[in-house]
């Protein structure tokens, strides 16, 4: 029997063969901060089933299939940045670079692997109570991007995030996102990747007192899909609202893994996640809320649900809370069921045809989540995705 | 209009249904009155095409078509309407869109074009003033949070609506206090029509006070049993079931 720990980590080999020519590669700070983190994917290795967070998302294995794994250069870039500032690391970086990039959470295997390899590496910093009329346009693809974003004190932002790559693309994406007192970022992610697809993406997010995070992230799914989602509460009276909706068709994944810590008091967090599963699929939410000593008056609440569309779909559901502070409201629930039989006959009765039927009650099953965006007409563009991603999972089932 | 013959009709395997005669004209309305269990809600099921409600025997003949061939989507689009005892809530669809949705496609599949959504909601609001149902009531998740009240009125305004030739009201006066049972039975009265007819099921003789019928059937364990005039609503609230069943017998 081979023993998988000491097989060869690409990523390994890859900071060996690349380390020097990385952007901003010689800059002092910036390479002991690349090298703890090569420190931490050579002590943690490949995430894989049997670590428990990686229970339902075998990246090891998904990754023994992909012959290009590091090879296609990571693409990010930045669109409508007029009036903030852009740091592309060619040259001395600014303080609020330093004092932020690659500095928090450098806990995870994958955050870790994009900061030590990122060959496409951008910072924005959004100046204190700014508020751009044109949101922000970031994509990316390949293999590794890295992402910094900076929102200073009252200033408001939306981010559109779009994942770019082609048909065998492995990538991985750090996204870090900092915002000062009374910012606010809405921060949306529509993914369509394409089936054979391996995409990681983990975002940090530190909100600060009275700053506000919301985000929604609408996937279709790859072959492998992971969003890991760190979000610290960490002044008084911040919040976080996140939103997300899957549609799954036949042979893909998507995994979103949440981590909400409210560390401050009067923190509040909301969390609305829907899933459709058709085909031969698998859908995944982990959402871990933790409410530290101190965070009292605390509200989080914490819901998701899945659609099983057919026999051979699978949805996986894991909220869990932990508690140390006094005086807190905790809420969560989660249930997968199938399409409601009576809804579908009381449609059908009133003439609307099964196809027609089933495709309201799945609109209706998703609604809550995608209305959770606020700008419409982005929430027109999401919905038409989800409608294209619903005729798709129908399609595979059951 | 529709035509039942020896109808047999199983759920889950067990028989419901066994050798049920009915024979409904244009322009009529019939009544079916039977005790809990007798198989009132099977046969308007089994009329609507409810996946589960297997006919097992006999036959339906709807305007000279064979019923039973045809989805519970067809039916509807070919003219029949079940008004439900317990209208479904579906959180997440607006009434209105609701409406629209199943008007349109009933539209579809008679070969006619869509209405746009003012056209829709402009029908839809003549129909409601008369029903007593408020627009904010259109805006809202259909069924979701309505009284009793409110979800018979909504299902007679998709009669009105939908303009059936059949129209099965299933137990359109269980939960109903007296002021909403005669709004709605004077909309279904408004809908009597010489093309239209209107099977009414009900356990109670109450309903058959507003929505006077020309036929009264009794039903008992999957047969009818006794026929009669409007007069028989009367004896059957004077005597009882059981008696009558006895007296059948």
């Amino acid at each position: 029997m081979t023993t998988r720990a000491t097989a060869p980590n690409p990523f390994l080999e890859e900071f060996a063969a690349h380390a020097a020519e990385l952007p901003g590669a010689g800059l002092p700070w910036l390479d002991a901060r690349r090298a703890d983190a090569i420190k931490l994917v050579r002590a943690q290795g490949i995430p894989h089933r049997r670590i428990e967070d990686w229970k339902y998302t075998d990246l090891r294995a998904a990754l023994e299939g992909a012959n290009d794994l590091g090879k296609g250069a990571g693409v990010a870039s930045l669109h409508n940045t007029d009036g903030l500032e852009v740091f592309e690391f060619g040259s001395d970086a600014p303080l609020w670079v330093v004092e932020n990039f690659g500095a928090a959470g450098m806990d995870d295997t994958m955050s870790a692997a994009s900061l030590a390899l990122s060959q496409s590496t951008l910072a924005l910093r959004v100046p204190a109570n700014a508020s751009p009329a044109q949101p922000v346009d970031f994509e990316f693809g390949g293999a590794h991007a890295r992402l910094l974003i900076v929102v200073e004190a009252g200033a408001i932002i939306t981010l559109l995030e779009t994942p770019v790559g082609g048909a065998e693309s492995f990538s991985n994406t750090g996204v870090e996102i900092v915002l000062h007192k009374g910012a606010r970022l809405n921060h949306i992610r529509t993914a369509s990747n394409a089936a054979s697809a391996i995409v990681i993406e983990d975002l940090t997010v530190r909100v600060a007192a009275g700053a506000q995070y919301r985000a929604h992230f609408m996937s279709t799914g790859a072959k492998l899909s992971r969003t890991e989602l760190h979000i610290t509460l960490e002044g008084k009276g911040a919040e976080a609202h996140v939103s997300g909706v899957s549609v799954l068709d036949d042979g893909r994944h998507a995994d979103v893994t949440t981590h909400i810590v409210h560390a401050a008091a009067d923190t509040r967090s909301t969390q609305l996640f829907k899933n459709i599963a058709g085909g031969h699929s698998r859908a995944v939410y982990q959402g871990k809320i933790t409410v530290a000593k101190g965070a009292d008056g605390s509200d989080s609440r914490q819901t998701a649900k899945g659609l099983l569309l057919g026999l051979r779909a699978e949805i996986d559901l894991k909220p869990e809370l932990e508690i140390f502070a006094d005086d807190v409201k905790c809420a969560h629930g989660a249930a997968v069921g199938d399409l409601d039989v009576e809804s579908l006959f009381y449609l059908r009765s009133r003439g609307i045809p099964e196809a027609e039927a089933r495709a309201l009650l799945m609109r209706a099953f998703l609604g809550d989540a995608v209305d959770e965006i606020g700008n419409g007409d982005i929430r027109a563009a999401v919905w038409s995705k989800v409608e294209a991603a619903l005729a798709k999972a129908t399609e595979t089932a059951p | 209009m529709l035509e039942i013959k020896d109808l047999h009709v199983a759920v889950g395997g067990k028989e419901i249904l066994k050798g049920l005669n009915l024979e409904i004209r244009a322009g009529e309305v019939h009544a079916i009155m039977g005790p809990n269990g007798s198989g009132k809600s099977t046969l308007s099921y089994a009329l609507a095409g409810r996946a589960g409600y297997e006919v097992t025997g006999g036959s339906i003949v709807y305007k000279g078509e064979d019923l039973t061939a045809l989805s519970t989507d067809a039916r509807a689009a070919k003219g029949i309407f079940l008004a439900m005892q317990y209208p479904v809530e579906i959180p997440g669809v607006t009434t209105i869109n609701f409406l629209k949705t199943a008007l349109n496609a009933q539209r579809r599949a008679r070969g006619e074009s869509d209405l746009d959504a003012v056209s829709v909601l402009r029908l839809v609001r003549g129909k409601a003033a008369t029903l007593k149902v408020p627009e904010e009531m259109l805006k809202r998740a259909l069924n979701v949070g309505f009284s009793g009240g409110e979800k018979k009125r909504l299902e007679i305004l998709q009669m009105a609506l939908f303009e059936p030739s059949l129209a099965i009201l299933d137990e359109t006066d269980s939960g109903l206090d007296i002021d909403a049972l005669k709004l709605v039975a004077d909309g279904v009265n408004a809908l009597r029509a010489p093309d239209r007819a209107m099977l009414v099921i009900t356990h109670y003789q109450r309903l058959l006070n507003y929505i006077v019928p020309d036929r009264v059937h009794v039903l008992s364990a999957g047969r009818i049993i006794k026929q009669g005039g409007k007069e028989l609503a009367h004896e059957l609230e004077a005597k009882g079931y059981e008696q009558i069943i006895k007296d059948a017998a």
